[in-house]
């Protein structure tokens, strides 16, 4: 396969993306192939070093973000027919519903990773800072009243639930990155989706 | 290994090809070949997405008649790989901890 072969066939994989996108693509393989090429390699073997396409390609579009990588998927390759959008049309009472389940459970489930986070800290800063100030708010109506023992009790009792607050921030920090990575992992697996459904057309 | 540890195993090993001088794409990939075989469809992400992080900057060189691309290291791509030296003295201090387990268990 010759440069200019390799590249067409690469550029022809990446329809969809934003011209700019397939450039920079295109002037990098360009630039690793003349390199290697400048090393004495034919301009087979160059090309050749450069991997398979479908890995190249699939390796471009699972970088994208998300949306991104859908609109360039969902594009489609030629301009589509009145009558197809009839037919799209006429057909939206059944394919729009459809669609939008899978759509909607993706949503909610990265919802969810952030709102267990959120819940967390939440249920931390309420420990800390309640316990924190009803301590201090219930030690001072206690010392007005004259009852100086239930004070100091209570006055403990919330500085005791500020420094569990402040322990509990280690667990906290470590269950979010494990969710930020879940959830990394999550859109992955929606981008393979996408990226795979290229690679069996 | 973990997906998103090698992800980011391949972006401080691309960080630290460029960290003394700049470079480009190719010769990013033969310093490294010695410690990591990085093919040239797996640098293309990574190069774009420390791009796009600010981790590094591009700029294009003429060279022989053509455009060569050459990236050079940001401040806050140097503070990526003294966090990610840092990260790995304690994770190699708990491997030597492991490791020395297991012998007792020999």
């Amino acid at each position: 396969m010759t440069k200019a072969e390799f590249l067409a066939a690469v550029e022809g994989c990446l329809r969809g993306l934003s011209q700019s996108d397939i450039q920079k693509s295109l002037e990098y393989y360009s630039e690793m192939i003349d390199d290697r090429m400048e090393e004495g390699m034919s301009e087979a073997d160059a090309v050749a070093a450069m991997g398979p396409i479908p890995e190249i390609v699939n390796q471009i579009l699972m970088d994208l973000p998300l949306p991104k990588l859908v609109r360039a998927r969902t594009r489609p390759s030629r301009t589509v027919r009145m009558w197809e959008i009839l037919l799209l049309v006429l057909g939206s009472p059944v394919w729009f519903p459809l669609l939008l389940v899978p759509v909607v459970v993706a949503f909610c489930v990265y919802i969810t990773f952030f709102a267990v986070i959120l819940s967390l800290y939440v249920t931390v800063a309420a420990v800390g800072l309640g316990g924190l100030l009803g301590g201090i708010g219930g030690a001072l109506i206690f010392a007005f009243t004259g009852q100086g023992v239930q004070a100091v009790l209570i006055l403990g009792a919330g500085l005791f639930c500020f420094g569990v607050a402040l322990l509990l921030l280690f667990p906290c920090g470590w269950i979010t990155r494990g969710i930020v990575g879940l959830s990394k992992l999550f859109v992955r697996g929606i981008k393979r989706l996408f990226v795979r459904k290229e690679k069996t057309r | 290994m973990d997906m998103q540890m090698k992800r980011g195993l391949l972006d401080v090993c691309v960080l630290a090809a460029i960290r003394d001088h700049d470079s480009y794409g190719y010769q990013m990939i033969k310093d490294m070949k010695p410690y990591v075989s990085v093919s040239e469809s797996t640098l293309y992400p990574i190069l774009r997405r420390l791009e796009a992080a600010k981790l590094l900057t591009v700029r294009s060189v003429e060279h022989e008649g053509r455009l060569r691309k050459y990236y050079h290291i940001t401040e806050a791509g140097k503070q990526r790989i003294n966090a990610f030296a840092e990260e790995w003295k304690e994770l190699l201090s708990i491997y030597r901890f492991v490791v020395r387990e297991e012998k007792y268990d020999d």
